[in-house]
Parts: structure tokens; sequence; C-alpha cells
């Protein structure tokens, strides 16, 4: 925003440009990736390892082809379970963490509760919620929705309760009302905190999902990955978490556009920008 | 036509702001820490005046106190006549920290006083623009505040605490991270400001120079506990330019309190 277009330095088309960029900045990275798979192509046969333990990258693709209706049928339902469980998870912690942050009762007694509850690793509570609810997608919503919701409601806490002295003071001898204050001040003051959780949220959603199907399920990638370990099948099940790798991507890529356009003023929005 | 002097003396006397008794104590008991006072100050409308003191001893309390955003533990304060029992709408604020929000440029930033007072700040495109000009920051209404250097954003910031036109300003350190030469240009912006509008300015400094420049009365605040010792009216012409700051008289008024400071075992 600031620095204007400087110098051009390419000759080709315009929308060449940030593609140069990005390759001035990232070969390094690039050739190491290439390099990382090429090693490992070749090293198969180098050290004769036997394709029960592991495939090829080539063979890998090969077998992803070949099963690629059912990999895609089950990327959707894992997909479905973590982007459920994850919008349920921000939708319900951010109304509740600026609850806590304002009301005295609530943070003398959810507040603690939940620190507390932040030790437990919520996994642990999924076998119990496959057993009440089944193998359906209930269960595994559920459980996502608790491995995303802690991240979220305490960095919410946090967010809405850290207006500067000088803010506050501020917008108090203006005598705005509480809700004008709200909408003005202190929700997009929070907003960079809230990214914190709804961030660290979105890489939690997608492990979440994953295990609550290794637990106890007929379909999605975690149960795909499971199955296909058990069939002496690595390359399918590299398949899986090749599919798994892009789906965190995805909603990860997700939430950092959502940040780019609701809070580009950020220093960490402007920082990578 | 008589000039309005004249019929102000008419209308009944009050003080812009007036203190009796004020002091300050924060906790209770045995951790009870006397923070400030007791003080009595009358301050009149139109007045420029500074509480120069220490760090620490109390000058930002005493600002707050009038500001009402922090209770008095003792003592009476009036702002045009009414008891202070409540933060006060019609006084214009800052801090030494601005209150620029990162997320709005420079205009919304002025815009923001107005809108959190029910304005729409469309309506006073032009009263923003002029306060803009009367800092030097025109043609910076679109940057964003990480845009501007520090001098630049507290400049901004005065717009921001002028623009609902409050007639008592209350100034708290406002280029106490600024540097020296930063701080001289601000200064003289400051002083045509009040000269241009005339409201009751109460400014905190421990700035001596920076205090007899701008004002017609300085408050001593002694250390902690806070009183004022002495209040001393800067008999200097207007505007305080580099001329008179070259006065014999401008270094003697500074001299005299910094002897005062030497006193109390400060310098």
């Amino acid at each position: 925003m600031a620095s204007a277009s400087s110098e051009r330095t390419s000759l080709g088309p315009k929308w060449f440009d940030p593609l140069s960029r990005w390759a001035a900045k990232s070969w390094m990275f690039v050739i190491f990736f290439i390099g990382f798979f090429l090693f490992w192509e070749v090293s198969i046969d180098l050290f004769h390892v036997p394709r029960y333990i592991l495939n090829k990258p080539s063979e890998i693709i090969l077998a992803s082809r070949a099963d690629l209706p059912r990999l895609l049928e089950y990327t959707y339902v894992t997909g479905l379970e973590a982007i459920l469980g994850y919008g349920i998870a921000i939708s319900i912690a951010v109304p509740l963490g600026l609850a806590i942050a304002f009301s005295s009762i609530l943070r003398r007694t959810i507040y603690p509760f939940f620190v507390s509850i932040e030790m437990t690793p919520k996994i642990a509570f999924a076998p119990l919620f496959i057993s009440w609810l089944g193998f359906g997608l209930l269960p595994k919503v559920i459980i996502v929705f608790l491995v995303c919701f802690f991240p979220i409601v305490l960095n919410a806490i946090l967010a809405f309760s850290s207006l500067s002295e000088e803010l506050e003071r501020f917008s108090r001898a203006t005598g705005a009302n509480w809700a004008r204050v709200f909408w003005k001040v202190r929700l997009p003051a929070a907003m960079p905190q809230c990214f914190v959780g709804f961030k660290y949220a979105a890489l939690n959603a997608t492990v979440g999902a994953t295990i609550a199907e290794f637990i106890g399920s007929d379909q999605g990638l975690g149960f795909y990955i499971q199955i296909s370990t058990g069939n002496m099948r690595p390359d399918l099940a590299f398949a899986g978490i090749f599919l798994l790798t892009l789906l965190g991507l995805l909603m990860f890529g997700l939430v950092t556009a959502a940040e780019r356009l609701l809070i580009p003023w950020h220093i960490s929005v402007r920082r990578n920008a | 036509m008589l000039p309005g002097r004249f019929y102000a003396l008419l209308a009944p006397m009050t003080a812009a702001v007036q203190l009796s008794k004020v002091s300050k104590t924060f906790g209770a008991g045995v951790d009870a820490v006397h923070a400030f006072g007791p003080v009595d100050l009358t301050i009149e409308s139109g007045e420029f005046i500074s509480l120069l003191g220490p760090s620490g001893c109390g000058k930002s309390t005493l600002m707050l106190m009038i500001a009402g955003l922090l209770e008095a533990t003792d003592g009476e304060i009036r702002v045009n006549g009414q008891v202070v029992d409540e933060p006060r709408t019609d006084i214009g604020i800052m801090f030494q920290d601005n209150t620029l929000v990162p997320w709005r440029n420079v205009e919304g930033n002025i815009a923001l006083q107005l809108e959190l007072r029910g304005h729409d700040p469309r309506g006073h495109k032009a009263r923003i623009d002029a306060l803009l000009k009367s800092v030097h920051l025109e043609g910076f209404a679109q940057r964003m505040p990480h845009e501007l250097s520090g001098g630049m954003q507290q400049r901004a910031a005065f717009c921001q605490a002028l623009v609902h036109e409050p007639k008592t300003v209350l100034l708290d350190e406002p280029l106490g991270k600024l540097d020296a030469m930063t701080r001289e240009s601000i200064r003289s912006d400051l002083q045509a400001l009040w000269m241009q509008k005339q409201p009751t300015v109460v400014f905190v400094t421990h700035s001596i120079e920076e205090a007899v420049q701008l004002s017609s009365r300085v408050c001593v605040v002694t250390p902690r506990p806070g009183r004022i010792d002495r209040v001393i009216d800067i008999d200097l012409p207007w505007p305080r330019d580099l001329e008179v700051k070259r006065s014999a008289k401008f270094a003697n008024y500074v001299a005299d309190i910094q002897g005062i400071f030497h006193g109390f075992g400060i310098l």
C-alpha cells in the first residue's frame, strides 16, 4: 500500500511480475523440494526397500490415480468433518470469549475451568464420543470442535480483554455507548489476537478429524490410511496423507486469506506482504 | 460594539476548571499509596496552564481526575461549574501514547472521535481538512498511522483530540516520546492552534523550557505525593517564537524554575 510500484525490473508481461518475484525469493526452496523427492525416488531401488514398507513417489501417484474416486469421496468426508467442527467452534468460542472477557462471574467460573481443561489433550475424549454417538459424522464433528474450541476461546478472551488503557479512556471520554465502542474500537482491536486462535485451530482441525477416524469409522481419509496400512499398501496410505496435507493447507490458506482481507493493517500481515 | 471580553465579565464568573482540596490515594490500609494532593487550583477559561513536575509525581493522575476518568479520593473538581462525577465528554484529551487506531487512516482516525460521539463525519470534512492543515499534515489524510513518523502521528493525534472543538483540552505529555527537534516544531504549531481557538489547555510536561514557552501559568508540582508548590505567571509576549526564547526574561524563568526543582533535591 505504502510503496507504490517502484521501477519494474523484469521484461515479460505484467502478470508475470509476482511470479518472477516469488521465484527470485523461493528458488532455493524449490530446488530442495524437488531434490528431496528425487532422492526418495532413487533411494527405494538403491537401498532395496521392500514395497510393503515404502513406495516411490511415482508409484504413489500411479496408485492414487487408480483409486481416485474413493480418495476424493473420502477427502470430502474428512473435509466436511473438519470444516463443520471448525466453523461451529468459531461461532461459539468467539461470543463466549467476549462474554468471559466482560463478565466477572464467568471469569471466575468458566474461565479457570477452561484453563485447567486446556491441559487435557482433548483428543483423549475421542473414544468416549465414538462409543456414545457411534461411527457417523456427529462424533467426528464434536471431536474436531473440541480440539478447535479451546485455542479459539482462550485467544478470544485475551483479545477482548487487552484493549490499551489509552484507547479505553479515549472511548469513555467520548460518551459513546457500549455497542458503539464495541463495533468501532474493541472488535477491530481484538481481531489480530482472535486470528492467532483461528490459525492454530485450523491446523488442529484436520488432526482431530483424522484421529477421530482412526478410532472408529467406515469412511474418510483417516479410515483410508489405517486400512491401507493394514493391507500393506503404503502407497495408498501416502496418497491419503497427501490429500490430508492439501486439506490442511486449504483450510489454513482460507483463514490466512480472511486475515489479509479483514486486518490488512496489522503488522503480522504487513510483514508477510 | 464592545469587545467580547466585556460581555464575559457580565456573565456569572465560572472558572473552566476548579480544584478544591483534591487528593488521590491508591489502595487502602497499610498498602495505601498517597499519590497526589491535596491541591487547590483555579484554571480560568482560555488559559494555557502547565503541570510541571518530575515523573511519578501524580500529574497524569490529576489530569485523569479532571477528565472524570479517575475518581478523586477527597475534594471536589468542577469543570465549567459542574461537579465532575463521570467522564466528561466536553473535553479533548491526549496521552503520551496516542490513540490512533491502526486500522484507520489519518482522516478516519480523526473521524473516529466524531463517530463515537454519534456525528456523521461526512458533514465535518472541511473542519478535518482545516485541522490537518494547521498541523502541516495536508496531503497525509489517506495515510495509515504506521506510515507516519512519531512526530506526524502526534500531529494527527492532536487533530483527533480537537476535532469536536472542545473548550477544555487535557494534554498528558503529548510530546514525551519525540526527539528534541520534532518537539520544538510541534510546540509552535500547538501554540498557534491555541492562540487561534483559545481553548483552556491543561498541559502535563516534565520539560521546564516547554512549560515556560507554552504556558500563561506554570504549576510547579513537587515529587510524590504531588502538591502544587507554587504557580508562576509567565509574563512573556505571544507568540513565544525564537526571539522570545532568546530573551533574558525567558532564560530567567527557566533558571528560576530549575532553582525550585534543585531545592526539591531533583536537579
